[in-house]
């Protein structure tokens, strides 16, 4: 058996390098379609890793009206710091505000330019991760009714649109994937097709010494899988050169304020990539051959 | 997952009288029988019409008649790369005719086959033109290694087997072939047209090489319309005529006056 394995491996490595110039071909290919895939999948994996930051983001901004009483804001303070769930509270003041987000680059000189009174002083409650939606709610409820409180934000609506997006991104990742395996179905089993034709010769020697179809068929196969192995470690390794370039331009001060670091595909989804390229590869092989090779 | 030679994938075996372990009579039978094979490609004008012809185990036995006469035909039955019409061909006992499309590959395992064109892999070297033989049955490297030595080494071809086999000259080529074909020990060794892109002197090296590998017991079918071959070895002959198969003396080439027909009728 494991000689076996060894003369096809043999044999498929041979007919690769012998055709080398067809397999480079369909490799690229293969890689621009895996590209294509592996980059909506960046796309999700990222904005998930937004979503899933914000999601438990623990964090309410209470905005106060500019006539908020100085002693109301310090009882509101000190009634949110005893309340359940709280961890901190912070007063931001309108010059604080205008301030940080003078900070802010790109639009650093405009926002500069804002006056004080364009920025509400707020209080910036740090809540527990642990604090369900509902609770959040009628926090949110409570402080809506006090007098010296204009708006409160939880940041939910954020929330809302993100997973949005994260769907609507899975879905067109699914799409792209139906894309991309149709056209790992019809590359590799083109190329298999060529590659047969042209090793007529040897298919003819072939069967007859007595090959089976299946021997016959075998080194086709894995060299159908190590084309659809390759165009998606290929696309892999494009992609995280993309992801390192891009990476390299997105402003720090961006990333901080999202709160979430750029991050390329977890390895387990890299190598399934790989997986699922050698497997459509074989597929394809085995299909293109089906009618073929016949004794 | 079986290998490739696996038995349980139900390969060609010889057939066994029935309730017994093995046939204590097998090694004394033909070969080979044909019985009433017809044959045609065209309706009305069949290539093979009721032939009849026994080999007997052993024997080198040459197959020739005008181009047409259904020489090449004849061999591809045996291989099955073409099925006949009507009749059986017994080979070790078995209807060749009758077996199952996945018998096929065990059939040719047991069958050596020389084509006039080679049939070589241009790009293979010479050892692994002749390696294929035995890969396809799953032996351990260094089997196939040793045994192909061996058998580039019979058809005076040692120390050749890194060479391309495209750059060969074709008696080289031609050995390569021979060499493919022995390299399995089969039984039954079939030639067709063997030395027909061959000059004069060649086709004679090249016959001798059948000689050699028939006098180690395999039997050869040899196929040719080359008179010359037929005149300088006293072999038996078979002559295809109107899709019949007649047997000529020995020694006797078609077409002299001393020709006399051959009974060969089958055992009863």
């Amino acid at each position: 058996m494991f000689d076996f394995s060894q003369a096809t491996a043999r044999r498929a490595k041979r007919g690769m390098l012998r055709e080398w110039r067809l397999h480079a071909l369909s490799v690229f290919s293969l890689a621009v379609a895996f590209v294509c895939l592996g980059a909506a999948l960046l796309v999700v994996v990222n904005l998930s890793a937004i979503e899933e930051r914000w999601a438990h983001a623990g964090r309410v901004s209470v905005y106060l009206r500019d006539d908020a009483k100085v002693a109301d804001v310090d009882a509101l303070k000190t009634a949110l710091t005893k309340t359940p769930g709280v961890t901190q509270v912070r007063y931001v003041s309108s010059a604080q505000a205008h301030s940080d987000f003078s900070q802010i680059g790109g639009a650093a000189d405009a926002l500069a330019a804002l006056p004080h009174e364009a920025f509400p002083a707020s209080i910036e409650v740090d809540i527990r991760p642990d604090v369900s939606t509902a609770d959040l709610t009628t926090i949110k409820s409570k402080l809506s009714q006090l007098p010296s409180v204009d708006d409160v934000e939880t940041y939910e609506a954020w929330t809302e649109r993100l997973a949005r997006l994260v769907r609507g991104g899975v879905a067109a990742a699914g799409l792209l994937a139906l894309v991309v395996f149709a056209s790992v179905l019809a590359v590799v089993g083109s190329t298999m097709r060529l590659a047969l034709q042209r090793r007529r010769a040897e298919v003819e020697v072939l069967k007859l010494v007595g090959a089976t179809p299946s021997f016959v068929k075998s080194p086709f196969l894995m060299e159908g899988s190590a084309q659809g192995a390759m165009g998606a470690a290929v696309a892999i390794a494009l992609l995280f050169a993309l992801f390192l370039i891009m990476r390299s331009r997105v402003d720090l001060e961006l990333s901080r304020m999202i709160g979430v670091e750029p991050a390329f595909l977890p390895w387990q989804g890299a190598v399934g990539m790989i997986a699922v390229g050698a497997l459509l590869g074989t597929l394809a092989a085995a299909l293109g051959l089906r009618k073929l090779v016949t004794v | 997952m079986h290998g490739p030679d696996d038995p349980k994938e139900g390969g060609f075996q010889p057939q066994l009288r029935p309730g017994a372990r093995f046939a204590r009579d097998a090694a004394s039978r033909p070969i080979l029988m044909f019985e009433d094979v017809y044959k045609s490609y065209k309706p009305g004008s069949p290539v093979l019409r009721g032939m009849n012809l026994v080999i007997e185990r052993g024997e080198f036995v040459f197959f020739t008649g005008p181009s047409g006469s259904g020489k090449s035909t004849l061999l591809r039955l045996l291989y099955r790369s073409e099925t006949v019409d009507d009749g059986r061909i017994l080979f070790m006992g078995r209807d060749v005719a009758r077996l199952s499309q996945d018998s096929v590959p065990y059939l040719r395992r047991n069958l050596g086959v020389v084509f006039q064109d080679f049939k070589l892999v241009s790009s293979w070297t010479v050892f692994e033109n002749v390696a294929i033989a035995l890969e396809v049955l799953g032996l351990p490297q260094r089997l196939i290694t040793s045994r192909v030595g061996e058998a580039l080494d019979r058809v005076g071809l040692a120390r050749r087997g890194g060479d391309c086999a495209g750059v060969l000259s074709g008696g080289e080529q031609q050995r390569v072939a021979i060499a493919r074909a022995i390299v399995g020990e089969p039984a039954l060794i079939l030639a067709d047209e063997p030395t027909g892109n061959l000059d004069p002197q060649l086709a004679i090296d090249i016959l001798g090489l059948f000689e050699d590998i028939n006098a180690t017991g395999t039997t050869v079918l040899f196929a040719t319309h080359d008179r010359s071959l037929l005149e300088i070895r006293p072999r038996r002959v078979v002559v295809l005529d109107e899709g019949k198969a007649v047997d000529v003396r020995a020694g006797v080439t078609p077409g002299d006056d001393g020709f006399s027909g051959y009974d060969n009728a089958l055992p009863v």
